[in-house]
Formats: C-alpha cells, structure tokens, sequence
C-alpha cells in the first residue's frame, strides 16, 4: 500500500498583486519519479520555494509524510527529509568538492561544540565517517578523482552532479531537483536520465524534477504535472500530456493549435 | 629578554587573540563588524572593576570580562543579526559607539571618559602567552570541524546553508558570541598590561583596526588573521616616531588590499606545509585545488 | 513653549543639513547597493576647501562655497574610479566595495591630520548667526534658517535635476537595475561619476554648514554615522526617506539635548538605529529587495 509523501493542498502564493501560485494541489506516492513541467515564470522552482520554507504559503497547506509543515523554516523542513538542488546551482565555490558534499553529510554525523573545539571524544570516529560516506558519494555520481579540487573551477556538467551528491548526503526521503539539465546537450541529458533513474532506484527515493528538457521528463516520469500562470493546467502520464490541449496551447499558442 | 621586547610581544598576544575573535566572525562567518573594540572595552572594564575595586584575584576576572562581552553580544546579536550586509555593519558601528558612551558616561562605576588607573599588572608574558596557545588552539580545532564547515556555509551561501539544514541564525549568532569572548578576554589582558584604560582606547579605530587586521591577513584564513596582526602590531611599533600617519596607513592598506588582492596575504589558506610546498610550484602554477574561480 | 519651538526649528535646521548629507549618500547606496562609508570624506574636503579658499580669496561665500562644492564632487569621482571603480568591475561582492571605503574614509581623514593637523578651526564668519526673531515664537539665529533655506533649495534642483532631466531619468533607472540600464545604452561608468560628483557636491554644502556649526576638524565626517543613521531610518536607497529620516533625527537630537542631556543625544541616536534595525529594517520608506531565489 503507497504512502503519501507530499500533499499540496490548495496552496496559495501572493507577490504583491501577482498571483504568483494559484489554488495548487497535487499529491505525491512513496518512490515516485514526477515532473513538474510549465513555460518560464509558470510557478514552478516558487512552488519548491513554497516546499522548503524559503517562500511562506499565503493559504493552503503543505504536507510531508503526513506532517503538515507549511509553517517550517527552511533548516527544519531539510531535517525532516527533504532536498533540493537549484536551477543556478548554490555550490560553495571556494571550497573543495569534497568538503561541499562533507558540508552537507555532517548533519547526520553530529557531535557537539565541545568535541569540535578540543577535537577530543566522538571528533576523530565521526569525522572519518564523515569524510569515508562523503567519499562513496563522490564516487556514486563519478567525482571522487576531483575530490580535492575547488568546486567553482569544475567543468558545468560536474558542478550539478555535485550539486546532486550533496544533496543526496543528506539522506532525504524527497528529493527536488531544479532544472538539473538546464544548459546541458543531448548526450549530456541521457548520461543525466541515466543518473537520476540509478539514484532513484538505488536509493528508493521520491523525486520531483521541474525540467523544461521534454526528453527528459517525458523518458523518465510516469507522472507529470503540468503550470501555466501560477495555475495546474493538466496532470496525468506523458501519453496524456503530450495530446493534452491546454498544454499545446500554453507551449505553443493558441495560434499554432487553430492552424 | 629586555622588557620592551617583552611588552611587545605581550602586545602581539593580546592582539592576536582579538584578531582570532574577529577572524572568526569576519573571515569565517561573513558578518562584517566595525564595533568589536566594544567587546574589548567590556571585557577590560569588567576585569579591572573586579580586581580593583572588589580584589577579585585576575583569572576569574579575565575570564569573566570575556563571558560578559560573550552575554552582552549574545543578547545584542539574536535580533541585530537578522539584518545582512551593510545593515549589522552600520549596527555595529553603533553598538560599538554605544557601549563606548556608556562606558564614559557612567562615571560613578566606570570613572567616565578620564580613564580607570590603578589595574595590577597581571599580564605577564606567561599569562599573555598561555591565554593565546589554548585560544589559538581551540580556534584552529575548531574551524577544523562541522561548526567550521556550518560557518562557512553561512558564509559562503545562506541559503544554500539553510537548506542543508543549517540554522543560519544560531550559527551567526554562536560566532559573534565566541568572537566577543575573545575580544573580552583580550580587553582584559590589555587591562592587565597598561594597568590604566580609557574609553577612547577602544573607539571605532580600534574596531577598524580589528577588522583591517583580518582583511590584510585574509579573510578566511585564521593563521593570515595572526599574521596581519603581527605586521601590523610591528609596523605600529616602527612608525611610533611618526605615528599620526598610523592610521593614514592602515586605511591606505585596507583600500590597496581590496583594489588589488581582496583575497589579503594567506588568501582562504592557512600556513601550513601544504600552502608552503604549493609556493614552490609557481611553475605550474598554484595548484588548481588551492586557488578558487569566483571572479576574484 | 519657548524653548521647544526654538529646538524645533534648531532640530529641523540640524536635520536639514543631515539630509543633504544622507541623500547624497543614498543616492550611492541606490545605485551601487553599498554604503560609501568614504561619504563623510567628501564632506571634510569641501570644508577644508571652502576654509582655505575664503583665507586665498578674501571671505567671498559664494565662490569659496562654489569651489568647495565642485571640488568634493571631483575629489569623489576620483575616488569612485581610483578605489571603486576597479572592484565593482572585478566582483559582485558589494562587501570588499564596503571595506574599500572604510579605508578611503580613514585615508582622507588622516591625510588632513598629517598635513594641516588636527585641530579646530572656525570659519571666518561669512555666515550670519545673528539672532533672529522667529514671528514672535522664538529667537533663533539666523544660521538655523539659512542652512535649512539652502537645503530646501539644494533639494528642489536636485530633485528637479532626477525628474527633468535625461541623466536624472538615467539615474532613477540605474537605481532599479544598474546592468539593465546599461543595456539599454547608458554610458555606465559616465552614470557612476555623474552620481558621484552629485554626491560630493552635496556633502561639501553639508560640510561649509557643519564647520560653521561645529568648527572644522578632520573627524567632522564622523558626523556622517548620522546621516547614516538618518539615511536607514527613512529607507536605505531611497531619496525622499533620507530626507525625512534627517529631519526625524534632527529633531530627535535636539529636542534631546534641550530637554534631556547632551550626553544622551548620541545614545538617543544609535538607539533610534537599532530600534529601526529590529522593527523595520527597510526603514519609513525603503524599498523590500528580496533576493530571488
């Protein structure tokens, strides 16, 4: 029997007098690989704003795993389980790969301000732990010979794949992911569905892809969401999306849809 | 050893432990401060009340300057810190200023503006020299561990940060406490040292001079921090002859500092043998690790 | 009644001055989103300008004052392309900018101390301070309605010059969006100097009324904190807040110190700051930048 991980529940959000999401409701099952698909300014990457506490909801309500958290700050809603990677990447440029990916996994290897400072007690085991699952990530998307080097000099294609290890280390149950194959060519977004689809299943997580690359979401995601205008304009399996009306007119005009 | 070699070196303790404090919050934490000779002048004040006046013996009142400047920044920090940038800058101007009026204004506890003479000199080189090793040394340890990696994230990215579950404000809030314990404890081996202090000691030069310190040292870089101070502790001591151009150099260096290397002496390094050895690889250049790409 | 009148209008003069301060300093922070804490500088040097000049040219105000203003408005141009200009082309990181000012504000401070030393001088009194009789409420010296008088003027052309003309029209757009702006064909860096200049000339009237108040020594841009203050309480980046917030500040410290203590007048003002800081940080009338995640 499928869980429910995610519940939007008729979500509202204001920007001053733009109607920025509008009465937005979808719900997500335990394991699913979704897409969230729309023109620019649709909602979308507002809508994972919305999810991770970064925006607060204007009305309407959020749920995860059950737990209603629309009125979570963005530190609490990423301990409950959640991550995400955005569309103009946030690395931490001067930093090494390797300390990013350690930046995020030492959440879940946690010792307090006494051992850090005397790096007396649990500093040393949790450390090494720390930089060993660190390591095996790097490894997992392919970076662990570029370990030592500073993130901002690494080629386009290797900062998102970091930008994606670090959040699995995490260890999130949701996982959304922010146009991951935006600026990428061809063969670089089948190496990236390749990616996505392996992290999915090894990992059993849900994932939530906003993409505008249709080969992509329409290869990899039984289940699409579709916006246009802050609104949900059609939902269902790339079948029904692709001949879907009001998407064809929201991608293409309403002119094309006449001819 | 000459007692003028002695008091320098003194100096360089003392101003290094500050440093270290403002390293902390500057290099590290990204939260510019103009206002931490405030904290100095906490902690000096408190030390020399409690040895003078209530003949407290000195290691529980250097000790006790450092946690009230630590208190007093905590409760000032959690609502000021909420403000970015060139907001808490301009706030810790006036913090600082604030708590040097206080201090001069009053005159029944503090002696007011002509100053508080009479502090035993407790500040010996062993007592400057043990306060800076186990300081320095819980500063590097812990820079060199999660709350490092925490502080640099807020640093770097907040909201990156947050959303690897970092709380930013605790994180933001706990470095400027630690960095005002520092200050606080070296306003109270200053105390210690030239046995009479005045407000005016620890005006917004004094913070400025903090802050020059860590941006020629490098902002990030905590072994740069100590460096800047001792050239800067130095070339004080050299210019003494002519030393109203003092601080027509320190503001000259902090403005060539940003034109042509922002990033200060050490950079984001510390001196260690790996900064060493990538010195003499000039051939192939610094190695790609060391050097960063964001438009610097 | 007598005394709050008088302080009223001495607080009104006082905050007029600290607007012409402020705004020129908001005027920076509107375009380049950082505070030029370099601004009180300019206002020394048009002191020290219009002082020397009026000891050369024989106490002509007009001209010592023209000198004085078109003098720090060069100087500050200097500065923007010497310090500045460098820095904002290399990063986006408006806190090196902040430090950079730091340092040139500590550099012009001092260059004064070393070379024409630090202490006080009057200005020869080409300013009329008489007393004067305020419609029979209070006497107040002239001063106090003169700088409140040229401060309403030097506003208006200001404000005359942003709404009337083609630079003015550039400037406001620079201060939504400076790279689009650019985009649309405004000569960036020539936009740049244009506000600085604006700002120093600005800050060299604040600095010949304040030397006369005050006496000139090179700490008086110090003063500036003030108009910082001043400028946040009305809202960073914006003209009419900076105004309004020198003219509350103005007011505040007078009414301080002639009701309360002189003492308590810079605390009143740092406290004025960080009440603001914590209740609304954009101040009165500052714009909301969020950042765009």
């Amino acid at each position: 029997m499928n869980e429910t991980v995610l519940k939007l529940d008729h979500v509202n959000k204001y920007f001053g007098g733009v109607h920025a999401v509008q009465d937005m409701s979808f719900t997500l099952e335990k394991g699913e690989l979704a897409g969230l698909i729309g023109p620019n300014g649709a909602g979308k990457t507002t809508i994972f704003n919305l999810i991770t506490g970064v925006y607060d909801v204007d009305s309407g309500s959020i749920l995860f795993e059950g737990t209603d958290i629309t009125p979570y700050k963005t530190y609490e809603v990423v301990r409950k389980g959640i991550a995400r990677t955005f569309q103009n990447l946030r690395l931490f440029p001067r930093s090494t790969v390797l300390e990013n990916v350690m930046t995020a996994c030492q959440q879940h290897y946690q010792y307090n301000f006494f051992e850090a400072a005397t790096h007396m007690g649990r500093w040393k085991s949790l450390e090494g732990s720390i930089r060993e699952q660190s390591m095996t990530l790097l490894e997992r998307v392919g970076l662990e010979a570029l370990a030592e080097q500073a993130a901002g000099t690494l080629p386009y294609g290797h900062q998102r794949r970091l930008e994606i290890a670090r959040a699995l280390s995490l260890q999130p149950r949701l996982l959304l992911l922010d146009e991951p194959a935006a600026g990428m060519n061809p063969d670089e977004v089948q190496d990236l569905n390749g990616l996505i689809t392996k992290i999915h299943s090894d990992f059993g997580l849900t994932i939530l892809v906003i993409e505008h690359h249709m080969e992509l979401v329409m290869e990899i995601c039984p289940h699409i969401v579709c916006m246009n205008f802050g609104a949900k304009i059609a939902e269902g399996d790339p079948d029904h999306i692709q001949n879907h009306p009001e998407i064809l007119k929201a991608y293409l005009g309403e002119e094309v849809l006449e001819a | 050893m000459s007692g003028y070699v002695e008091g320098i070196i003194i100096l360089l303790f003392i101003n290094g432990i500050a440093a270290m404090g403002v390293s902390l919050l500057t290099g590290f934490t990204g939260v510019f401060t103009l206002g931490h000779a405030g904290y100095m002048a906490i902690g000096a004040y408190t030390a020399a009340i409690m040895t003078v006046r209530f003949g407290i013996h000195w290691l529980p009142a250097i000790v006790a300057g450092g946690i009230i400047a630590m208190v007093l920044a905590y409760l000032i920090g959690v609502p000021t810190l909420r403000l970015m940038g060139d907001y808490y800058a301009i706030a810790s101007i006036g913090l600082g200023e604030s708590i040097r009026l206080v201090l001069e204004n009053w005159q029944s506890f503090t002696r007011g503006a002509r100053g508080y003479p009479g502090i035993d000199n407790y500040t010996t080189l062993t007592v400057a020299g043990a306060f800076f090793v186990v300081m320095a040394l819980l500063m590097f340890y812990l820079i060199k561990s999660n709350f490092g990696r925490a502080f640099k994230a807020c640093r770097d990215d907040y909201i990156a940060a947050s959303l690897l579950g970092f709380n930013t404000a605790r994180y933001r809030v706990l470095s400027l406490s630690i960095s005002a314990f520092y200050c606080g404890v070296a306003g109270a081996l200053m105390a210690g040292f030239l046995t009479f202090i005045q407000p005016v000691m620890f005006d917004l030069n004094k913070s400025t001079e903090l802050t020059a310190v860590v941006v020629f040292g490098g902002l990030g870089s905590l072994s740069g921090s100590l460096i800047g101070t001792a050239v800067i502790t130095l070339v004080t001591e050299l210019f003494r002859p002519i030393s109203q151009y003092r601080m027509l150099i320190y503001g000259a260096v902090m403005v060539i500092i940003m034109v042509a290397r922002p990033e200060g002496i050490m950079g984001q390094h510390e001196l260690g043998p790996r900064f060493i050895r990538s010195l003499f690889q000039k051939k192939n250049g610094p190695s790609k690790a060391l050097e960063g790409s964001d438009g610097l | 009644m007598d005394t709050l009148v008088q302080q009223i209008i001495n607080g009104l003069s006082l905050g007029s001055v600290y607007a012409l301060i402020a705004v020129g300093y908001s005027l920076v922070y509107s375009i380049l989103l950082f505070s030029n804490f370099a601004h009180g500088g300019f206002l020394v040097i048009g002191g020290y300008i219009c002082y020397y000049t009026l000891a050369a040219l024989g106490n002509n105000i007009w001209l010592s004052g023209l000198a004085a203003m078109v003098g720090a408005g060069v100087i500050a141009i200097l500065v923007e392309r010497l310090a500045y200009k460098p820095i904002r082309e290399r990063t986006n990181v408006t806190l090196y900018l902040l430090i950079a000012s730091m340092g040139m504000s500590i550099v012009i401070e001092n260059v004064f101390v070393v070379t024409v030393g630090g202490r006080f001088r009057a200005l020869p009194p080409v300013i009329p301070t008489d007393p004067v009789n305020f419609f029979g409420l209070a006497t107040t010296s002239a001063f106090d309605l003169l700088s409140l008088a040229m401060a309403v003027i030097f506003l208006t052309a200001l404000q005359l010059f942003l709404s009337k003309t083609k630079w003015g029209l550039a400037i406001r757009a620079a201060s939504y969006d400076l790279r689009t702006s650019g985009l649309m064909g405004v000569n960036v860096n020539r936009l740049i100097s244009i506000v600085f200049f604006v700002a120093g000339f600005l800050a060299a009237v604040g600095g010949i009324f304040l030397s006369v108040r005050y006496t000139l020594y090179p700490q008086l841009g110090f003063i500036t904190i003030k108009a910082f203050v001043a400028a946040v309480i009305g809202g960073l980046g914006s003209l009419p807040g900076a105004v309004l917030g020198s003219l509350i500040l103005g007011l505040a410290e007078m009414l301080t110190a002639g009701f309360i203590s002189s003492q308590m007048r810079d605390l009143v003002v740092f406290g004025m700051l960080v009440l603001t800081l914590l209740w609304r940080p954009s101040g009165l009338l500052g714009k909301q930048v969020s950042e765009k995640v």
